[in-house]
């Protein structure tokens, strides 16, 4: 039997509960609160998978294509941080760079990293992999901002001499923004707490 | 075995899953995690009132938000502006449903259905009517809370508004003050409130919850 009793903060309701590893609901809010690790695994493990299939058309479909009087350029999301930085804003290339290069690669990595780490030890401190998931969980959303700005751009400049289309670069970057979003969302931290060869909780 | 009431005088960081014990706490004054110093929770006074007057005017400056002209650009006399209704148009004509349908849930349908949530949560709490309802709508309000994007949003249109500054004249609508309102009231609403208080409130004014 494998009932180790562990105190589990609920995702809804944020009360701390006193529970074993068997399908348990939150004592105050009653929505379930220990699914199967496992599951939560794989369902991480899938959804950033998937993720990380769309980053590839994400970067080489163009994300923003322009109309000019018929003449048809498309920019890809570094060919639009090159061209700004080409044009002299380095602030706002900066912040695409940042937004939709490596906000994405970093949230890959760090959801690898937890997902390894709950499968092999590897003598990591549970505090800072907490901090971890909570940094994944923050700047998620804001790779959002290219696909937004596209959007926005394609409503303002909507006119029948100049125009701008939001490419298939930019649906792919969308889907792939909420399929990591979905990932993170599915993680339990309990992950983190139940880590193989850890002596504390195999002794209680 | 732990009883319910020692459960409830802990609390769990939601950053570095610290465990600590509830001290009770002075008027107006802040607990914060030993960790990693978020704060945890704090002992402020009539939290429903307070919270209610800034929904009611996070209701209002999002109603004018989506009601009028956020910005208008002008290009050698051409004029378009950025409007929800331009925006159902543009989608629609340029076919870009999915990431169309996207923009519109992140931006405009979650955030009012947080709004609206939160209003119809606190007006109920206030009344001390609504059981069974109020509890659905916190645990809605959870699930949607991670989902809305105001603020990616207003970063996204002063970057938009910057790639544009070189080719036209912009003109700052009676809707982008007030998106900007929406965004410090949201930012004071989702930093002030804490779920766990809410709960907490829940469970003072209409008892346990039963199965």
């Amino acid at each position: 039997m494998n009932r180790k009793l562990d105190y589990v903060r609920c995702h809804i309701c944020e009360a701390v509960n006193y529970v074993d590893d068997t399908n348990r609901k939150c004592r105050r809010c009653h929505e379930s609160i220990t699914h199967d690790l496992r599951l939560s695994y794989h369902k991480t493990l899938a959804f950033l998978i998937t993720a990380i299939i769309f980053y590839i058309p994400a970067n080489i479909y163009p994300i923003l294509i322009s109309k000019q009087f018929g003449k048809t350029s498309s920019n890809t999301i570094i060919g639009g941080v090159i061209h700004l930085w080409d044009a002299g804003s380095y602030p706002i290339a900066l912040i695409i760079l940042l937004a939709s290069v490596f906000v994405p690669l970093l949230k890959f990595i760090l959801i690898i990293y937890l997902l390894i780490s709950a499968k092999y030890n590897l003598h990591s401190s549970k505090l800072d992999k907490h901090k971890l998931f909570y940094i994944t969980e923050v700047i998620g959303p804001w790779s959002m901002v290219d696909v937004f700005v596209v959007i926005i751009l394609s409503v303002l400049v909507h006119f029948s001499g100049v125009q701008i289309y939001p490419g298939e670069g930019a649906t792919a970057f969308g889907l792939m923004v909420f399929f990591t979003m979905l990932s993170a969302l599915s993680f339990d931290p309990r992950l983190i707490n139940h880590q193989k060869g850890d002596s504390s909780n195999a002794n209680s | 075995m732990i009883t319910e009431e020692e459960l409830d005088n802990l609390i769990i960081c939601k950053k570095c899953h610290t465990l600590h014990k509830r001290v009770p706490l002075s008027e107006n004054k802040k607990a914060f995690c030993s960790k990693c110093d978020i704060l945890l929770y704090q002992n402020s006074t009539n939290t429903l009132d307070r919270t209610l007057a800034l929904v009611i005017a996070a209701a209002i400056s999002l109603f004018i938000t989506f009601k009028f002209t956020i910005i208008t650009i002008n290009i050698q006399g051409l004029e378009q502006s950025l409007t929800l209704y331009a925006l159902f148009m543009v989608i629609l004509e340029q076919q870009q449903y999915i990431v169309g349908m996207m923009f519109i849930f992140l931006i405009v349908i979650f955030p009012i259905t947080i709004i609206s949530s939160m209003l119809i949560l606190l007006t109920l709490m206030k009344f001390k009517k609504g059981k069974y309802l109020t509890q659905r709508l916190l645990i809605l309000l959870a699930h949607v809370r991670p989902w809305s994007m105001v603020d990616i949003f207003f970063i996204s249109l002063l970057v938009a508004m910057v790639k544009l500054f070189d080719y036209a004249y912009i003109e700052l609508g009676v809707s982008f003050i007030a998106l900007i309102f929406t965004l410090i009231l949201d930012i004071i609403i989702t930093k002030n409130i804490s779920f766990y208080e809410l709960w907490d409130l829940h469970r003072k004014i209409y008892g346990k919850i039963d199965e």
